[in-house]
């Protein structure tokens, strides 16, 4: 009897348990969907290139934030289902039930509800994963390999997660509802919470408040001297600074404004007042987690956007768009669906271990190269025009001229030597020519440049370091990277999004 | 005549320790016998609320005891309060409490269906009690569908489905119109006449309160006055009531 009238008691309350329901849904939908990309291997190896450190740490601390906002987020919506039922669990003891059937019926309500909602959610993430993923994908111009919506590790991460949490908070709704006394079950909704006037401490807090949260943002902008530890010191700071300020403050205004009479009798403000008074601590709640999703949001985006800038200087790492080594009919052929801006040049010839090349040609095509300055912890970029004067030093690593020459020459050691033209017509070698190219919409023909450097490189061991470091290269491998935080950054500030619905 | 509920010494204190205490009730006694119809009167703060709660085991008294047919509901642990409750005492309050989602056969059954009572029996009670208090007619509808005294009255019928030792009433005709409040009295007397239902009614109303055989009247936590009807009729004890609250 007592499961029927659950049944008819969230039937009844269809509305508010869609509202839950819809919640609770996508916190799962939006776990799975984190939990593709944090759980899937083979997409981060393949589409993260470099899985540095630095990536298992952002993704660490992505899993970790969405645990606890996840966390947080049930805790709340655990407790509006709790204080939904509590008139009518109340009513029921009323009328004879036991407190430990009681117990048991708000125990299996929380738990059916919530697995309910996580395996929907999970179907809703499988079906997200994959639109979210090919919008992305599409709208972005990013290439993603190995990316797929329907994941079994993170199925079941998300499953056990879910579980355990919905697990946790029926014992906590349980414990909660046997404690009661029937009487304040009756009346839950008619509690007002008690304003603590405890003036020193609540400044205390306040101050305690500023303090972190000033520290957090301060530990931020000092990311260089904290490293890895910034993340979690300003999480923490930030945190609970947020929830101090809110807290402390909305109770000083509030207290600071019902002490105005003049202020608090005019018109409608003292009943506006006495709400606000009333559910004073949910809103303080409410607000912190408002604001704190607002700011991980953001911050996904934000993060997520500064990739796209990223690849944007990653470009200007090589001065040349592309180098052809050999004139062969496919590059010819490719050739033709790449529009050149600019042409140039040079020739080299290649005795034992040692390259030549001709002072005159140098000096006369300004063949460029890029160098970078570390300036303000930003790297920044700058063209050089390559000097034959000073390739005759011949000293790395700060040679920057013997840097740029040997950036485009297929050995990578430092054997190079700058003859003069007659000189270098008179040596007995190949000639070899490399044409070194600018073109237009770069980004747009990625693929049509990338098939014209492959072929203008050729299949010789000595070209193998050319290989990952020509531009399109570079582009490609970056891109994949700045992609994978490019989507994770977006796809998670949509989820904090949502959430905030 | 035995006695159904008997209050002995009852005091009840708000606040913890060590902090600003309050108490509300100051060592209260009192018994209602078998049959009885006893009215509590008492202002806003008087405690009476307070005793209420205390008497119908939905909250503990820090001192003494209450003996309700025989057994000291002070010393029930959680299940055995439940099914008490469940089994001895009937519930009518102010704001009716029904449950909106469930029709008001439904309504009524529900302390018997909690008592996991059997399918047969639960409809010859509810359909007994309903025609009891009139209300055969609307038992398929649902609370929202019928009036407030008639709420009211379905309230009543669910109190007292499962035949309980006592019928606590807190304020049952406060949200109801004076002729509803009328019919609902006379059905209580009626039922206190005819059927020897036990009733206790908290209440400030003194025109409610005249349909008492008893009245208790309650100041700042302890039992001031007593009134009886006996033999008078209704309007005289009403203004015997009167008079009694113009003096205080």
């Amino acid at each position: 009897m007592l499961w029927k009238l659950s049944m008819t008691g969230i039937k009844s309350r269809f509305k508010d348990y869609l509202v839950l329901f819809s919640g609770l849904t996508l916190a799962g939908a939006i776990f799975y969907m984190f939990m593709t990309l944090a759980t899937n291997g083979d997409f981060l190896n393949d589409s993260l290139p470099v899985t540095s450190q630095t990536i298992r740490l952002a993704f660490g601390i992505g899993i970790v934030l969405l645990i606890l906002i996840t966390f947080i987020y049930i805790v709340y919506a655990n407790s509006f289902l709790l204080s939904m039922r509590k008139k009518d669990y109340g009513m029921y003891m009323i009328l004879g039930a036991r407190t430990s059937k009681i117990g048991k019926l708000i125990f299996v309500e929380t738990l059916l509800v919530g697995l309910l909602a996580t395996l929907v959610g999970i179907l809703i993430g499988i079906v997200l994963a994959q639109w979210v993923s090919s919008v992305l994908v599409s709208q972005l111009g990013l290439t993603l390999h190995k990316f797929i919506g329907f994941y079994l590790p993170a199925l079941l991460w998300t499953l056990v997660f879910f579980t355990l949490i919905f697990f946790l908070a029926a014992f906590w709704n349980r414990r909660r509802l046997v404690k009661s006394k029937v009487i304040d079950l009756l009346h839950e909704d008619q509690k007002p919470i008690r304003l603590h006037h405890h003036p020193v401490l609540k400044n205390i807090e306040a101050l305690a408040g500023i303090v972190l949260m000033a520290g957090g943002y301060w530990v931020m902008t000092q990311a260089m001297v904290f490293k890895a530890n910034t993340i979690w010191i300003a999480f923490l700071t930030i945190v609970i600074g947020t929830f101090f300020v809110f807290d402390a403050l909305f109770t000083g205004v509030i207290n600071i404004l019902s002490k105005n009479r003049h202020f608090k009798y005019h018109k409608l403000r003292s009943f506006t007042i006495g709400q606000l008074k009333f559910r004073l601590g949910d809103y303080t709640r409410i607000l912190t987690v408002i604001s704190l999703l607002f700011a991980l949001a953001l911050g996904a985006i934000t993060v997520g956007l500064d990739f796209v800038h990223v690849t944007d200087i990653s470009l200007q790492a090589n001065y040349y768009d592309v180098q052809l080594y050999q004139d062969t009919p496919a590059v010819r052929k490719q050739l033709k669906k790449v529009s050149v801006r600019e042409q140039t040049g040079f020739d080299y010839k290649q005795v034992k271990n040692k390259i030549y090349v001709s002072k005159e040609q140098l000096l006369n095509n300004q063949i460029k190269s890029q160098e970078f300055r570390i300036k303000n912890g930003q790297t920044e970029y700058y063209t050089i025009t390559i000097k034959p004067e000073e390739l005759v030093k011949n000293k790395l690593p700060d040679n920057a001229s013997l840097n740029g020459l040997l950036a485009l020459l297929p050995m990578g050691d430092n054997d190079v030597k700058v003859i003069n033209q007659d000189k270098f017509n008179q040596l007995k070698a190949q000639n070899n020519h490399v044409s070194l190219l600018l073109v237009n919409n770069f980004k747009q023909n990625i693929k049509n440049i990338e098939s014209l450097q492959r072929a203008g490189l050729p299949n010789k061991p000595s070209y193998e370091l050319l290989r990952t470091g020509v531009k399109v290269r570079q582009f490609i491998e970056i891109n994949a990277i700045a992609a994978g935080f490019e989507f994770m950054g977006f796809f998670l500030g949509i989820a904090f999004l949502a959430m905030l619905a | 005549m035995t006695d159904v509920v008997k209050v002995i010494n009852v005091t009840k204190t708000y606040g913890k320790k060590g902090e600003k205490q309050y108490q509300a009730l100051k060592g209260i006694s009192f018994d209602v016998e078998r049959g009885e119809f006893v009215g509590i009167m008492g202002a806003s703060g008087s405690g009476k609320t307070t005793l209420l709660n205390i008497m119908s085991t939905l909250d503990r008294p820090t001192s003494g005891n209450v003996v309700i047919n025989g057994r000291d509901i002070t010393k029930l642990k959680n299940n055995e309060m439940s099914d008490f409750r469940g089994q001895e005492i009937g519930f009518v309050f102010q704001d009716f409490n029904l449950l909106e989602n469930l029709t008001n056969r439904e309504n009524i059954a529900l302390p018997l269906a909690l008592q996991n009572a059997k399918p047969d029996q639960v409809e010859a009670k509810v359909n007994l009690i309903a025609k009891k208090l009139g209300i055969g007619s609307i038992l398929e509808k649902y609370p929202a569908e019928i009036s407030g005294g008639q709420k009211q009255r379905v309230a009543a019928a669910r109190a007292l489905v499962h035949n309980p030792a006592i019928l606590y009433g807190d304020e049952p005709t406060g949200a109801l119109d004076s002729k509803s409040a009328t019919e609902l009295l006379e059905t209580m007397k009626d039922l206190n006449r005819k059927d020897k239902v036990s009733i206790l009614m908290v209440t400030h109303d003194p025109f409610s309160a005249s349909y008492a055989s008893r009245i208790l009247f309650i100041k700042d936590g302890k039992i001031g006055k007593e009134l009886k009807r006996d033999s008078k009729s209704r309007e005289e004890f009403y203004q015997e009531i009167i008079a009694e609250l113009g003096r205080r």
